[in-house]
C-alpha cells in the first residue's frame, strides 16, 4: 500500500512591479519574475514540504516531498490525518480586470504618481512618498484525489503618504487602496483626494493634543473597528490556532460570545483585495459567517482542520509556494442600525478613534493592542479636540460584550496580514462602532 | 569520496553561475548600461514545525536567484528572477527601467573593487550543513521536552529552521566576492494545559550549531508560568526594565529608523543634523558591527561588496554617525558604512542594520531597584511613530519589582513614551546580554516612564 494517502503541488508563475516616488524623485522602478512550486506530501499524521525555485519537475518535488513525510513518519508517528471532505461548490465568475496594468507604460505610470505626489504637497509637508505594485499570478493547482485547477489573479494598489513637520514634531498621513484589479483602480479611487488627505491628516497632526490614558467610552471608525475585527476576531477564530490553543475562542462555538447586534463575516467570494477563486488546497472559495448576532458560528479551515472538526474548508491560503495556512480573506463586522451621529449624542465624556498605525494581538489569552491614525475627544455629544499617539488596549471577549452601537456605514479596506512568515493580501472592515468603555493609551 | 561536491556546489555550479554573471555585464554595457551589479543568491534550508507537543511537518526549500541593478545616468533600474536562464532578459528589464528614469547626478557608484574585506569568524558551520533530517527532527523534539519539563505547560507551537546560504556580488567595476553562511534557530510559544492562561515565548538563533533547545522550550514554559495569576496594576510613574527582547524590539522601530542616513536624508528622522549631540546618558555607546565574531547580522561585505565595519553610532551619549549604503554615502560624500542589505535577491539594497550593539555599564540592576516594573516583551512596537519616537506598547511577561527582588507577576501593562527620552533617562544595565535578531543588549532600566494599568 501507499504510505503517501494524499499530495498536493501549488505550481506558480509571477510577475509583479514596483514603483516608488520619493519626495519627487522616482526611487525605484523594480520588476520581478518568478516561477516555482510547493509541493506538499501526507504520510498518516506526518507533512513532508518542499519548495523549489525556479524550473520544477513536479515528479521529483512530489518524490521528495513524499521521502520527508515518510520518514518524519518513521522517526515521530502519530495519529493519522483525516483530511475534510470536499465540498461539492462552483466558482462564480472571476473579477473582471477591465485595464490589464500590464499594457500600461512604465512612463504612463510615473507620470500618474508625479500627478498624485503634487497633490500631497503643502505647507508644513516635509516629504511625501508615492508607491504603486502591480502583481499577475498564475496558478496551477493538482492534487492525488485528481484535481487541477488553472487561474489567474490580478491585483494593483498604491499608497501615498507625507510628514509634515515643525521643530521636532513630526507627523504622518497615509493612505492606501489596493485590490484584485487591474489598473482601473486609479479610476475607481481618487488618488488625488487621498493624497491630499494624506497631507491634511499630518499637518492637522502637527497641533494636536497627546491624551490622558484611561477606560472611556470609545467610537472606532471603520478602518480601526476592521483592524480589531482582523486581528483580534478573525485570528482566533482560524481553526489552526483554535486547535493548538492559542484560541481565547476555543471551547466557544454555538455560545453567545458577543452582543445579538454583532456578525462577523469572511467572504473570499467578494471582488475585494482578499479574493480568490480556490484556495491553495483547491476548494472553491466560500463565505463563512464566524460570529452569527452574537453567537460564534464557525472558525476557518483549512482540510486538515476540517476534518477534525467536521466542518468545510475553503480557507487555506499561502504566499507563492510556502505551505498553505489557516487564513483570512475579507473579514468584515456586518452592518447594524445605527448612525454615527447618535453615537456621538449619547457620549459624555470619550474618544473616537480613526484609523490605524497597525495592532498585535495575542490569540491565545485574547489581549490586543491596536494604535488609531488619530482621535477626537467627545466633549457632551459632541467632538472636540484632535488627539494623536492614542492607542487602544483590552481582551477580545470584553470588548466584543462591551460594544453599544453597530453603525450601518461598513466599509472595507485593503491591507497585508502576516502570519507563519507569510503574508498574503487581505480586507478588513466594519461600520462605527460604539464601545462602553475600553482602555485608551495616551502619554 | 575525495570528489564529493560540497555546498555549494553540489547544488549549482558556481563556475558556470559565474561565466553566465560574467557576460551578462558585458551584455549591460552594450546595452547602455553605466554600471551593472548582479548578485546570485541560494539559499537552502530545513524547518520543522510543532503543533502543541506534536511535531507536524518537515520542510524542505531551497531558493536561488539573480538581482541586477543597471544604472544610466545615475538612474537605477532593478530587476529580479528566479529563472536562472532568464537572466540576460532581467538585464535588458533594469537597464529599460533605468533608461525611463531621470538622470541622478546624486548617485556616484556601485562600491569600487577592494582587497580588503575583514575576516569575521563563526559563521559558518560545517556541522550545520551536515545535519540530518533526524537530526533537526530532535532539535524540535528537544523543545517540546524541555516545554513538557515544567509542570502543567505546553507548547502551542514552534518549530526549528536550519538554512545554508551563497551570495554572490559582481559589478561592473571589477569588484567581486562570494561568502557563505549558516544559521540555525529555534521558536517555542507556550501555554499552560489547564486552568487560568498564561503564555509565553522565547527563541534562539546562531551561527554555530550551539543552542541547547531543550533549555530554550523550558525557558519559555518557566516564564508563562511564574508569569500566573497577576495582578492589576493602577496607573503610576515608575522605573522600567526591559528585558533584552523587549527592549531590542522598541529600538528597532525607532532608534534603528532614525540613524538610517536614507531617513536623514530625506528629513525623516528625528536625529537630522543632531551629530555632536549629546541624545542619551553618557555611559550609553552603541555600536553598529557588521564585523561581529559569530554576530547574525555578520559577515565580512555588505550586499553591494562594501567592507563590513564597526561604526560608532552614539559614543558615551553623543551622537556620531548615521548608518549608509553605498548611494546614501555617496550623496552626502562620505564612505558607506558597509550597511547596505537586500531582503533578497529579488529586492533592491537600502540601508539596514547589522549587528547593533548596545552598551552600557552593567549592574545587578533588579536588586538596585526598590519599586518598579520589569517586562520581558512588549506588543505593538512596530506601530512606534519611528519619527517622533512616541510609542505605546503592551508589556508581556511584566512583573512588579519590590524592595530589589520581582515580587508579583502583573497581568497587563501598557507603557508609553518616547525613546529619546528614554535613552537619556537611561540609568542602569543588566549583565545578560543577549542578541536579538542582530540587536545585541542586556536588560536596561530606564529612571522613570509612565505605566498605565489595565
Amino acid at each position: 500500500m501507499n504510505p503517501i494517502q494524499y499530495y498536493d503541488a501549488n505550481q506558480i508563475i509571477g510577475r509583479s512591479m514596483t514603483i516608488i516616488l520619493d519626495n519627487g524623485k522616482l526611487e525605484t522602478i523594480s520588476k520581478n519574475t518568478s516561477k516555482g512550486a510547493g509541493i506538499r506530501a501526507l504520510c498518516q499524521g506526518s507533512w513532508g514540504y518542499t519548495s523549489i525555485d525556479g524550473e520544477t519537475d513536479l515528479e521529483v518535488g512530489i518524490k521528495n516531498a513524499s521521502e520527508l513525510a515518510i520518514s518524519m513518519n518513521r522517526n515521530t508517528p502519530k495519529e493519522r490525518i483525516v483530511l475534510g471532505d470536499v465540498p461539492k461548490r462552483k466558482v462564480a465568475g472571476m473579477p473582471q480586470i477591465k485595464i490589464n496594468p500590464e499594457n500600461i507604460s512604465a512612463e504612463e505610470k510615473v507620470e500618474l504618481l508625479r500627478e498624485i505626489e503634487k497633490h500631497a504637497k503643502a505647507d508644513d509637508i516635509k516629504s511625501t512618498r508615492v508607491s504603486y505594485s502591480e502583481t499577475v499570478l498564475m496558478t496551477r493547482f493538482i492534487n492525488s484525489e485528481g484535481v487541477e485547477k488553472e487561474y489567474q489573479t490580478t491585483r494593483c494598489g498604491f499608497s501615498v503618504s507625507a510628514v509634515a513637520a515643525k521643530g521636532n514634531n513630526y507627523q504622518a498621513g497615509r493612505e492606501s487602496r489596493f485590490n484584485i484589479s487591474g489598473y482601473e483602480i486609479f479610476d475607481l479611487n481618487n488618488p488625488f483626494e487621498l493624497a491630499k488627505n494624506a497631507a491634511d491628516t499630518a499637518r492637522a497632526l502637527l497641533g494636536a493634543k497627546t491624551p490622558k490614558g484611561g477606560a472611556l467610552p470609545v467610537i472606532l471608525d471603520p478602518e480601526l473597528a476592521g483592524v480589531f475585527t482582523h486581528e483580534a476576531v478573525g485570528h482566533a477564530s482560524e481553526a489552526d490556532l483554535v486547535l493548538q490553543g492559542d484560541s481565547v475562542l476555543a471551547g466557544k462555538l454555538g455560545k453567545q460570545i458577543a452582543i445579538p447586534e454583532i456578525t462577523v463575516i469572511d467572504d473570499p467570494t467578494i471582488p475585494e483585495y482578499g479574493y480568490y477563486p480556490y484556495d491553495a488546497e483547491g476548494i472553491p472559495s466560500e463565505k463563512t459567517v464566524l460570529i452569527q448576532d452574537g453567537i460564534l458560528n464557525s472558525y476557518m479551515h483549512s482540510r486538515e482542520t476540517a476534518g477534525v472538526f467536521d466542518s468545510v474548508s475553503g480557507n487555506a491560503r499561502a504566499q507563492g509556494y510556502l505551505m498553505p495556512v489557516v487564513r483570512m480573506s475579507n473579514t468584515y463586522i456586518d452592518r447594524g442600525d445605527a448612525s454615527f451621529e447618535e453615537m456621538i449624542e449619547e457620549i459624555k465624556d470619550g474618544i473616537y478613534l480613526i484609523g490605524s498605525r497597525g495592532g498585535q494581538v495575542n490569540t491565545g489569552e485574547g489581549v490586543f493592542q491596536f494604535n488609531a491614525e488619530k482621535g477626537y475627544l467627545i466633549k457632551n455629544g459632541e467632538i472636540s479636540d484632535l488627539v494623536r499617539d492614542v492607542s487602544l488596549s483590552g481582551q477580545t471577549l470584553d470588548i466584543l460584550n462591551q460594544i453599544k452601537r453597530v453603525g450601518k456605514d461598513l466599509k472595507l479596506h485593503a491591507g497585508h496580514c502576516g502570519k507563519s512568515g507569510q503574508t498574503v493580501p487581505v480586507t478588513d472592515g466594519a461600520p462605527h462602532i460604539s464601545i462602553e468603555k475600553a482602555t485608551v493609551g495616551g502619554a | 569520496m575525495s570528489n564529493k561536491k560540497v555546498f555549494p556546489e553540489n547544488k549549482i555550479s558556481i563556475f558556470e553561475i559565474q561565466d553566465q554573471i560574467e557576460k551578462a555585464l558585458s551584455f549591460s554595457e552594450k546595452l547602455g548600461a553605466a554600471e551593472t551589479e548582479i548578485v546570485f543568491s541560494l539559499n537552502e534550508s530545513t524547518g520543522i514545525q510543532f503543533k502543541k507537543d506534536i511535531i507536524e511537518t518537515a520542510k524542505q526549500s531551497t531558493s536561488a536567484g539573480f538581482g541586477v541593478r543597471a544604472a544610466v545616468k545615475g538612474a537605477v533600474g532593478f530587476a529580479g528572477t528566479n529563472l536562472l536562464s532568464d537572466l540576460e532578459n532581467t538585464v535588458k528589464t533594469a537597464v529599460t527601467s533605468a533608461k525611463i528614469m531621470e538622470e541622478d547626478p546624486l548617485f556616484k557608484s556601485f562600491p569600487e573593487k577592494t582587497d580588503s574585506y575583514p575576516s569575521v569568524d563563526g559563521l559558518f558551520d560545517e556541522k550545520i550543513v551536515d545535519m540530518s533530517l533526524d537530526e533537526c527532527i530532535r532539535c524540535a523534539t528537544d523543545m517540546i521536552s524541555g516545554v513538557s519539563s515544567v509542570k502543567n505547560m505546553i507548547p502551542t507551537s514552534g518549530g526549528f529552521s536550519r538554512s545554508v546560504s551563497y551570495f554572490m556580488i559582481s559589478n561592473s567595476n571589477g569588484l567581486f566576492a562570494k561568502r557563505k553562511g549558516t544559521a540555525i534557530s529555534g521558536f517555542a510559544d507556550v501555554t499552560t494545559s489547564s486552568g487560568a492562561v498564561s503564555t509565553a515565548y522565547d527563541y534562539d538563533v546562531s551561527r554555530k550549531k550551539d543552542i541547547d533547545f531543550s533549555i530554550l522550550g523550558k525557558n519559555a514554559a518557566e516564564l508563562a508560568k511564574k508569569s500566573l495569576n497577576g495582578i492589576s496594576l493602577g496607573s503610576e510613574k515608575m522605573p522600567v526594565i526591559f528585558h533584552p527582547f523587549s527592549f531590542a524590539d522598541i529600538l528597532e522601530n525607532t532608534l534603528a529608523p532614525s540613524v538610517d542616513a536614507d531617513n536623514i536624508q530625506k528629513e525623516r528622522s528625528g536625529l537630522g543634523g543632531r551629530l555632536g549631540d549629546e541624545i542619551a546618558h553618557s555611559d550609553l555607546s552603541v555600536i553598529d558591527d557588521g564585523t561581529l565574531p559569530g554576530g547574525i547580522s555578520s559577515s565580512s561585505f555588505d550586499d553591494e561588496g562594501t567592507p563590513t565595519q564597526r561604526t560608532s553610532v552614539i559614543e558615551n551619549g553623543v551622537l556620531k554617525s548615521y548608518l549608509y549604503d553605498s548611494y546614501t554615502a555617496g550623496k552626502d560624500n562620505v564612505k558607506s558604512t558597509g550597511n547596505g542589505y537586500r531582503n533578497s535577491y529579488s529586492s533592491a539594497p537600502g540601508v539596514d542594520l547589522s549587528n547593533f550593539v548596545i552598551r552600557f555599564p552593567p549592574s545587578d540592576v533588579i536588586a538596585e531597584t526598590k519599586r518598579g516594573i520589569y517586562i520581558h516583551t512588549v506588543i505593538g512596537a512596530h506601530t512606534a511613530n519611528e519619527i517622533s519616537g512616541d510609542f505605546s506598547v503592551e508589556g508581556r511577561n511584566a512583573f512588579l519589582i519590590e524592595n530589589g527582588e520581582i515580587s508579583k507577576p502583573i497581568q497587563s501593562v501598557m507603557i508609553s513614551g518616547n525613546v529619546f527620552e528614554m535613552l537619556k533617562n537611561i540609568d542602569g544595565a543588566g549583565f545578560d546580554v543577549r542578541s536579538v535578531g542582530g540587536i545585541v543588549t542586556p536588560s536596561i532600566r530606564i529612571s522613570e516612564m509612565s505605566v498605565i494599568g489595565g
